[in-house]
């Protein structure tokens, strides 16, 4: 199990940064799986605020497991997200993105089991510097279940 | 101009999800470029006591959420979306994402505090709030 202070380490953790298109094709895909037709005038689906923000700040999915210390079925519960929209989500517009590692915390429950709350949050502004979104993301790193 | 307070307690329209569809999940794992086999690998997920079924993604049970609301205040009503995952949602569950409206946050702008939910089985597996723009006519 990684030692608490190297998981407590990450708190502050800078993503390198970066910008994010949401293409048509994309979008349309995303729409598509969430069972909803698709949007007027360019509009990307809200949902995309889970994916986009972490791609376009230069992160990933494993990287943020890497970051973590987990793989494999049943390592990582995800606990809630707090998504706020400034401006609606558009195709074809690139979003400048950046964001950190905002809390890290060694939970054991009074079952004995332990696991790290892992917290980041990211935001999405235009090339101008407009805020269009922030994406606070609330992980459950299982240790010991 | 309708009035915004008599909103207060009423119920947003439901929108059922008759079974969760697999194929979609791929798909969305695809778009997310998701490593975590829980969402696509049978096999992967019998070692965690799910038997053969897969998890649903996270972001897929609340686009349910944004979808309901999506049609009842149209594409871009969504201003905050605040949700806990409290049981995961299962390749083939029946859901029905609803809400209630809770309180005026700010009138000048039509801005609406929601409860939320999804349920499966009439138990909750999603809850959270959501503010809303109200389309006023």
């Amino acid at each position: 199990m990684i030692a608490e202070e190297e998981i407590l380490g990450l708190r502050g953790y800078k993503f390198p940064g970066g910008i994010r298109t949401v293409e048509y094709w994309e979008n349309w895909l995303l729409t598509d799986c969430t069972t909803l037709e698709q949007l007027p005038n360019d509009l990307v689906h809200p949902i995309a605020l889970f994916h986009v923000p972490i791609q376009g700040a230069g992160s990933s999915i494993s990287h943020l497991f890497s970051l973590g210390q987990v793989s494999g079925a049943g390592s990582v519960g995800l606990d809630g997200y707090d998504w706020e929209y400034f401006q609606p989500l558009k195709q074809g517009v690139p979003y400048y993105c950046e964001g950190e590692v905002v809390e890290v915390e060694r939970v054991r429950t009074d079952s004995g089991r332990i696991y790290d709350r892992f917290v980041f949050s990211i935001n999405l502004s235009t090339e101008d510097g407009q805020l269009v979104a922030r994406i606070t993301n609330y992980w459950r790193l299982w240790r010991q279940r | 101009m309708i009035e915004l307070s008599p909103l207060i307690g009423t119920d947003i329209p439901t929108l059922t999800i008759n079974s969760v569809d697999e194929s979609r999940m791929k798909t969305m794992a695809a778009l997310l470029r998701d490593p975590y086999p829980v969402h696509w690998d049978h096999e992967a997920n019998k070692q965690i006591g799910i038997g053969n079924k897969v998890i649903h993604q996270g972001p897929l049970n609340l686009s349910y959420i944004a979808n309901m609301l999506i049609y009842w205040q149209g594409p871009t009503c969504i201003k905050r979306l605040k949700a806990k995952f409290l049981k995961p949602v299962f390749g083939g569950d029946t859901v029905i994402a609803g809400g209630k409206v809770l309180e005026v946050l700010d009138d000048a702008s039509s801005l609406v505090n929601c409860d939320i939910w999804l349920s499966r089985d009439q138990q909750t597996v999603v809850s959270g709030v959501a503010e809303i723009i109200i389309t006023r006519k």
